[in-house]
């Protein structure tokens, strides 16, 4: 394990058996103090690693679940595909039709109350005939 | 590719028939054992290192235990091959923090009207008391190499230290230690030459093991 594979000098070799030595002399306390070192680094790898799993592996099935239960809850509220309207909001929607009419509104000012009474006699013929 | 054999033979089969996720598992072991055996094979050199830079014992430490927790949690998925060099970068700017905050903290201290001594450590006067066993003369003169290389280490630019420190303590080749450096190889080179001609003209060639 020469650095870079280079052959060595007398100096280099003996400056790394020097060093080596340094590291072999290196006292229980230190060498306790690192190993508890790179067990709290383990840990905290090993927890990075759940934790992404945890996100990565989130079973499609779930979701599939929660999509189900939505599906069927809004299937509950309005079985047959379209809300209902309940009688009062179907008249004002005739209203607000007829107010936005500018030709209905014409015959409001002209104080012509006949129009309507034939414009309501006409609708409940058609309603009766239908 | 070992592993990969492995699961690809008879008798492994049923290891493999548990699925992804007991693949997963067994990846995610394998790969915190590799982490484990380099980091353990690491940590008494990098220690060395950075005591050397740092000149202290708790802070090279730190400094150690700060560069394992951040290669642990943001490189362990990286390639076995680039944690060596990665793991040196992330050291040596550890390093580099801790002598800038040093400095500062100097500079605010030297400020201060009143600075006692008293927060210095007391030495440990077993670890002073000298051994009672007797002193093998080749130790003798291991112990005189290493405290005069020590010496000259510490004498030498900051650079100078860290190429000669990674390229012989930790047998790192000149792209290795360009990696671990944050610099280019030829800045390796001349910083590593520097080095050993500046320690050789104060050592000699410091210790003759045969003697």
């Amino acid at each position: 394990m020469s650095p870079a594979h280079e052959p060595l000098t007398t100096f280099e070799r003996n400056a790394r058996i020097v060093l080596e030595e340094g590291v072999r002399r290196i006292d229980a306390r230190t060498r306790s103090r690192l190993n508890q070192a790179r067990h709290a680094a383990l840990e905290a790898a090993q927890h990075r690693r759940t934790r992404w799993r945890s996100f990565t592996l989130m079973p499609a099935a779930g979701v599939a679940a929660v999509a189900v239960l939505v599906a069927v809850t809004l299937w509950q509220r309005n079985p047959g595909g379209e809300l209902p309207l309940l009688e009062g909001q179907r008249s004002a929607m005739e209203d607000i039709d007829l107010l936005s009419d500018s030709e209905g509104l014409d015959l409001v000012q002209n104080g012509d109350g006949s129009f309507y009474e034939w414009a309501a006699a006409q609708t409940d013929n058609g309603e009766s005939e239908g | 590719m070992y592993e990969f054999a492995t699961l690809a033979s008879p008798y492994s089969m049923p290891a493999a028939l548990h699925g992804d996720v007991d693949q997963t598992d067994s990846s995610a072991q394998s790969r915190s054992r590799a982490l484990n055996q380099f980091l353990a094979s690491v940590e008494l050199k990098a220690f060395k290192i950075a005591q050397a830079a740092l000149r202290h014992e708790d802070d090279a430490l730190d400094a150690v235990q700060d560069a394992m927790l951040q290669l642990a949690r943001a490189y362990a998925e990286r390639p076995a091959e680039e944690w060596k060099p990665l793991f040196y970068r992330i050291l040596e700017n550890r390093i580099r923090d801790m002598q800038r905050r040093r400095t500062v903290r100097g500079r605010v201290i030297a400020w201060l009207p009143f600075r006692g001594e008293e927060d210095e450590d007391e030495p440990d006067p077993i670890s002073q008391a000298p051994s009672p066993e007797p002193q093998p003369v080749k130790r003798l003169e291991l112990d005189e190499a290493m405290g005069a290389l020590e010496q000259a280490l510490n004498a030498l630019p900051r650079r100078q230290q860290q190429a000669f420190l990674l390229r012989t303590l930790e047998g790192m080749d000149v792209a290795e230690t360009a990696a671990a450096m944050g610099c280019s190889q030829g800045s390796v080179k001349t910083h590593y030459f520097r080095a050993v001609q500046s320690l050789r003209a104060q050592l000699g060639e410091l210790y003759e093991p045969g003697a």
